[in-house]
């Protein structure tokens, strides 16, 4: 057992009893926590308010060493995203990130720059319109960069041989060469557009802000709608409720 | 997932467990208090139960819980039908009701919008608070949702859902509780109240 300090996300909550919760905290120190907050419901409490979806909070907290739940004993907010209070296309974009960095990775497997990744997302979110998809894409390309799951590009994901668009296949991960497609059972017709906004978005996450016919937008997030389910095992939650 | 108890008292005790703020030593402590107590008690605890179960249900109109059609605030000629409070719970209706300061009507949700955990808008009775708007006679929407993110989600959803209606929406303002003191009011709380100020 040990008492650690770190700067948290909280990426998912659930009551325990009444006076308690389970929380999951994404930390920029130690990657994925989960942790009871003891009295975290009790009425006016800072620790309550602190423990909020998506809230950033300072956090003490004592590390099981047996690999149990961690104790969490302190928490203060640190910032809080109002634009996804005011914004809908925002809220379930904020969710969905949460939902990714919950599921998709590992306890006490720390991404300092995903961590950060993540909050200038959740800042950046809300009256971006049409563009809330793409501020997500960007996101999710980073994260999945980060994680060691880069959809392959430029070269075929079962043969390496080099190829731009044409098809995608979620399973083999990424395009695939004319060859190759047609042994992949998912495989699916990749447009020029949507290829050079994943290869711009890739290169250059903050390149966002790129004027895209609603065609393209969908298709976006279809690709990657069925790249994150394949990596996740599952469909995400927050799947149905994103926008192009 | 532990396999079903075999016999009446385990079966008992691992029902108790479900009950919200009762661990398993709460649970034997009271199967044991019904099972060797006054057998009158059980019996009362047992027929309230089976009451509840079979004569309470949501109301028509606010979907607050009751034995009728309508409850008792809806069929209350005295309160103020152009207003009506948007609620998640019939628990938070009972704290408002507590306050004693509200004369109309209300709206219970069925819980809030948390598509983390699967509860989607569909599950919520907001279509049905749609209706209730486009019949005309509401002049105000309060909408009074946690003001959690996934409350003020909720709240967002709804504010959307009747923005098409000539409604006038508005949202339980937040900030520092009567009898407080600044110096112990957090960031949030102080920025909230500063936001939320209004003529004096
Ligand atoms: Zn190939
Ligand atoms: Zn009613």
């Amino acid at each position: 057992m040990s008492l650690e300090q770190a700067t948290a996300l909280v990426v998912r909550g659930s009551d325990w009893s009444e006076s308690s919760r389970i929380v999951t905290l994404w930390t920029r120190e130690f990657g994925r926590v989960r942790a009871l907050a003891k009295g975290g419901r009790r009425l006016k409490s800072n620790f309550e308010v602190a423990l909020d979806l998506l809230t950033v909070c300072n956090i003490v907290f004592i590390r099981k060493s047996s690999g149990g739940l961690d104790l969490l004993t302190e928490a203060q907010v640190e910032e809080r995203f109002t634009n996804l209070r005011t914004d809908l296309p925002a809220f379930y974009a904020g969710c969905y990130v949460a939902e990714l960095l919950s599921d998709l990775t590992e306890d006490y497997d720390p991404h300092p720059a995903l961590f950060d990744e993540a909050l200038t997302t959740l800042r950046e979110f809300g009256g971006l319109g049409k563009l809330t998809g793409l501020r997500l894409l960007s996101f999710e390309l980073t994260l999945l960069g980060e994680l060691g799951y880069s959809p392959a590009l430029r070269g075929c994901a079962v043969c390496q041989k080099p190829v731009e668009a044409g098809s995608f296949g979620a399973t083999a991960g990424g395009v695939l060469c004319p060859t190759c497609r047609l042994k992949e059972r998912d495989a699916r017709p990749l447009s020029p557009g949507a290829w050079s906004t994943l290869v711009a978005l890739q290169d250059d996450p903050t390149q966002w802000r790129r004027e895209l016919s609603d065609r393209i937008r969908t298709e976006l997030r279809q690709h990657l709608g069925l790249y994150v389910s394949t990596r996740l095992g599952r469909r995400p939650r927050l799947l149905p409720y994103l926008t192009g | 997932m532990a396999s079903e108890p075999a016999g009446a008292v385990e079966r008992l005790a691992a029902a108790l467990t479900r009950l919200p703020g009762i661990g398993p030593k709460s649970a034997e402590r009271i199967t044991h208090f019904l099972l060797t107590g006054d057998r009158d008690v059980a019996a009362m605890l047992a027929a309230a139960l089976k009451d509840v179960i079979e004569k309470v249900h949501p109301c028509r109109e606010c979907f607050n819980l009751t034995e009728g059609a309508v409850c008792r605030i809806c069929s209350d000629a005295r309160r103020d039908g152009s207003t009506v409070c948007v609620v998640e719970t019939p628990r938070d209706l009972a704290m408002l009701e507590r306050a004693a300061t509200y004369r109309g009507l209300y709206h219970v949700l069925g819980g809030r919008l948390a598509p983390l955990d699967n509860f989607g808008p569909e599950k919520l009775t907001a279509d049905a608070l749609l209706r209730r708007v486009q019949r005309g006679e509401i002049r105000e929407v309060i909408l009074a949702t946690n003001p959690t993110l996934e409350g003020d989600g909720t709240a967002l959803y709804v504010s959307n859902l009747l923005a098409n209606t000539q409604v006038r929406i508005t949202r339980l303002a937040r900030g520092l509780p009567s009898g407080s003191t600044l110096e112990l009011a957090n960031a949030q709380m102080l920025t909230d109240a500063l936001d939320g100020r209004r003529a004096f």
